[in-house]
């Protein structure tokens, strides 16, 4: 029983190390962006002066994990000289409601009565003022504008009185926003691009040693009393097998080279951890190579393959079709097609528009212009959006296809 | 835990009384020019030296005393480089308040150029001379056109200083300024207007914009305009009837800064302070590349505020070099008497070109290059993809024919290329990020695809990469 209990633990404590971002962005390196950020905002702290920046980079590469790891050690370090402001693009992208936003947490956070009712004059000029009393405080307010390239649309209101409110002397805040769009200050208008300071902090995705390193990071289990020694240094020297493997490094290779942000490499991580055997309490390459494969997933294949024997007829008729030079075709010139092709164990032609209406509501065709809404079915115009080599890998997997209809996929290919 | 510094105490009572340096005559012939900037620049060089000792970096006050000196909330008693501009509008202000007739102006210029804050100085001399000359003292309105949800708000806002005449409450703003403009009233104060950021109250129609300037018109008006935005042309681009009208502001241009005016500035903020800062090259290399770039003074104040930052972190870095060499030195004994020279060597230093170079750099540089350059290896190979497409005269093209180029791509090196899925989502990954663009489609294949990421800047990112070479 105590031998279940700590296989379980193990499990839960490499998902629950997965799922934290203290445990992966954690890093006092001085060329780190989180060193970089946590210098910059405590400068503006210690020093009262005001500050702007942008955290650009990718989606999935921690932008917005490294930020609130640097802002919960500051709100250690200075517990009554921070107010932490958290705006998103997505939800307050009009400049009314972000103002509102910003009058409702800044009366959370001094306690004082937030009016629903409040115009936007009302809430901009709080604002204003709720700065000047903070600067006179010493009280730093942190303004976190997350989706920073959603704010920048419009007239861009909010964006001009957060920075010129910063160019007075009693203020003290600092403007934080976070985006994937490199061009992020090029979408300012010229006098809000003026004000701000044009810091920026680039977030890349690691390198494979990195990758590699944050692999060993994460695996490993600690040698204390919480697991037993010897599964304890056992399942660390089969971990580090596993990443020295060639075959494994070849496979992590192939799903970085696609995406090599650290959130892509952390579902990997995910998915080979939760299928971890509990019999034996140890990681395998298995596990990851069908967490792999698991991944790298085709939706076409995979609608191909639970199709019916006459829609993948149907299918194979209009790749014929598109052979000959035929980009466009509609239902009657496929069933000429169907009619010409298969001379027997033909089906009729109402039962072939059901198949063929299936198919375009599975999407793998449809159709070519949204005009002609009152036309029929038949008549128009549609066109196949899986491949040539889609369809011969599907019709290959699927295991109710008759082998007269490969052998006539082949021979057009 | 580290004391927040006493932001009140430090500005309003400065410890040393503020030093203003010998001011150049703006006014000389393009003949005496170069002889003029060469003994500037002499007295500039021999000036600090003599006069001023260099500042220690590390003493936490002076560094606060400096950031203080350069930031942007930090303004200076006097508006060095502007005082033309500041004197036109000074005279016209005073020809209103002593003829008691209204009048419009309006300041154009880019952002940075100092124009919200001559008007500052404007006002503060304007009531000063009123005054002094035993005038009556205009009233002032300082409105900012972006806190407006309305257009019409101002007429609100120029309406209650005269709370008074605000009794008809059937009549719009606009018409109660309008009807008591035109008949006589007996308050003879002047109504001084600064509007800044006006093209906030261009509408479709143009009425705001133009019922505003007309109130000046009125023949018992008594209101001065003075409108501030950043486009030179507003006036006849959006307000063509006021000058068939006669009524036509004048236009008081801010040009950017230049070189020697942005030089000045820095210098005029710096001499206050009892040390100097930064090497006469450095802060020649800041004004040159700002006046190239922008001639925005916002820009050079931060760039010069990042240089100091680039030596607090050099002189971070020898400290933790100095440690580790005073490790070494406890382990022998040889080196003992270089210590306290390469300690003494290292205090005192001030901000050098190379600093403010790397300032430059971080400010200006776009981090695309950077950024192709970290991409994931199949991503790098569809940017490469799509800039062979879009070589020649092809503008665009949809996901498909992109997908078959990449496909291509693949194959002329042998590896496997990713499925139309995957590549679909590096596609979306790559338009999220600004390097491509996406159209809109029901389905995936049929978006359109353009590039938006110079093809120089691909070729200089992936030309590093040796299974690039083919491609490119």
């Amino acid at each position: 029983m105590e031998q279940e209990n700590y296989k379980i633990k193990a499990v839960n404590l490499l998902r629950s190390r997965i799922c934290d971002p203290k445990f992966i962005f954690i890093n006092e390196s001085p060329e780190s962006n989180h060193s970089k950020l946590k210098f910059m905002i405590s400068s503006s702290v210690t020093e009262a002066c005001n500050n702007s920046i942008l955290l650009l980079g990718p989606r999935g590469s921690g932008k917005n994990a490294v930020l609130e790891l640097v802002i919960q050690d500051l709100l250690q370090e200075y517990p009554d000289s921070i107010s932490v402001m958290r705006l998103n693009g997505l939800l307050h992208s009009d400049d009314i409601s972000a103002f509102k936003e910003i009058a409702r947490q800044l009366c959370m956070e001094h306690q004082l009565l937030f009016s629903k009712a409040a115009s936007f004059d009302d809430n901009s000029q709080f604002m204003v003022a709720m700065l000047k009393e903070c600067g006179l405080a010493h009280k730093t307010i942190i303004f976190v504008l997350d989706e920073f390239d959603l704010f920048a649309q419009g007239k861009q209101r909010l964006l001009y009185s957060l920075l010129d409110a910063m160019q007075s002397i009693t203020s003290q805040a600092v403007v934080l926003g976070i985006s994937c769009r490199l061009d992020a200050d090029q979408l300012l208008e010229k006098r809000v691009r003026s004000r701000f300071s044009h810091r920026k902090l680039l977030f890349l995705p690691p390198s494979i040693e990195d990758s590699q390193k944050l692999l060993m990071h994460m695996l490993t289990l600690p040698i204390d009393p919480s697991f037993p020694q010897d599964y304890a240094v056992e399942f660390n020297r089969k971990v580090q097998n596993i990443i020295e493997d060639r075959g494994f490094l070849e496979t992590l290779n192939k799903y970085l080279n696609v995406d090599s942000s650290v959130k892509h490499l952390l579902r990997f991580l995910f998915c080979a951890v939760s299928r971890m055997e509990l019999q034996t309490g140890f990681l395998s390459r298995e596990n990851f190579e069908i967490a792999f494969s698991s991944i790298q997933r085709q939706p076409k294949l995979e609608c191909l393959r639970n199709c019916s024997i006459l829609e993948l007829q149907i299918l194979v008729c209009m790749k014929r079709l598109e052979v000959k030079e035929q980009n466009l075709c509609n239902f009657n010139s496929v069933m000429k097609e169907y009619k010409s092709t298969l001379t027997s164990e033909r089906y009729a032609r109402h039962v072939c528009l059901r198949a063929f209406e299936h198919l375009i509501h599975r999407e793998l065709i449809c159709f070519t212009d949204n005009r002609g809404q009152s036309l029929s079915v038949e008549f128009r115009p549609v066109k196949l959006l899986i491949s040539s080599a889609e369809l011969h890998q599907g019709l290959r997997a699927n295991n109710s296809c008759p082998p007269k209809l490969l052998n006539l996929m082949d021979r057009e290919g | 835990m580290p004391v927040i510094a006493a932001k009140r105490t430090l500005r309003s009572h400065p410890s040393s009384p503020p030093r203003k340096s010998p001011r150049r005559c703006t006014a000389a012939t393009p003949n005496s020019t170069p002889t003029m900037n060469r003994f500037g620049a002499d007295e500039n060089r021999a000036d600090p030296e003599a006069v001023k000792p260099k500042w220690n970096p590390k003493d936490g006050e002076q560094l606060k005393r400096v950031k203080l000196a350069l930031h942007l909330s930090t303004a200076p008693s006097s508006v060095v480089c502007r005082e033309e501009e500041q004197n036109v509008v000074l005279e016209f202000c005073k020809g209103c308040v002593e003829h008691q007739k209204a009048g419009s102006l309006y300041i154009c210029g880019c952002p940075g150029t100092g124009k919200s804050l001559s008007m500052e100085k404007v006002k503060d001399k304007l009531l000063n001379w009123a005054k002094e000359a035993g005038l009556p003292q205009p009233d002032v309105l300082s409105v900012n056109c972006t806190t407006f949800t309305n257009t019409s708000d101002i007429f609100t806002k120029i309406l209650g200083l005269n709370q008074t005449q605000g009794k008809k409450v059937s009549a719009t703003p606009l018409q109660q300024l309008q009807n008591m403009y035109s008949q006589k009233s007996s308050n003879k104060n002047m109504t001084l207007i600064v509007a800044d950021e006006l093209d906030y109250l261009i509408t479709k129609d143009r009425g705001v914009l133009h019922d505003l300037f007309m109130l000046t018109t009125f023949p018992f008006s008594r209101c001065i305009l003075i409108g501030v935005a950043n486009a030179i042309d507003l006036a006849d681009r959006f307000l063509p009837r006021l000058t068939s009208l006669n009524c036509k502001p004048i236009v008081v241009n801010f040009r950017a800064y230049s070189k020697d005016q942005i030089l000045k500035i820095l210098e005029e903020r710096l001499n206050e302070l009892p040390y100097t800062v930064f090497q006469q090259q450095a802060m020649e290399l800041c004004a040159r590349k700002v006046a190239a770039a922008s001639g925005d003074m916002r820009n050079a104040l931060c760039i010069c505020g990042r240089a100091i930052e680039m030596l607090e972190a050099e002189i971070r870095e020898s400290a933790c070099n100095l440690n580790t060499s005073l490790e070494e030195i406890s382990s022998s004994r040889q080196n003992l008497a270089t210590a306290p020279d390469f300690m003494k060597k290292r205090e005192f230093e001030t901000v050098r070109t190379d600093h403010m170079a790397r300032a430059l750099s971080k400010t200006y540089r776009s981090p695309v290059v950077d950024t192709i350059q970290s991409l994931p290896h199949h991503q790098q190979i569809v940017l490469c993809s799509s800039m062979k497409h879009f070589r020649g005269a092809k503008k665009d093209t949809i996901l498909g024919e992109l997908y078959k180029s990449y496909v291509g791509v693949c194959k002329s090196c042998i590896i496997p290329p990713a499925g139309i899925l995957e590549f679909s989502n590096m596609c979306r990954v790559l338009n999220d990020q600004g390097l491509i663009k996406l159209g809109q489609s029901r389905e995936d294949k049929l978006r359109r695809v353009s590039p938006k990421v110079d093809e120089g800047d691909i070729t200089f990112a992936l030309q590093g990469v040796r299974f690039f070479h083919n491609c490119l």
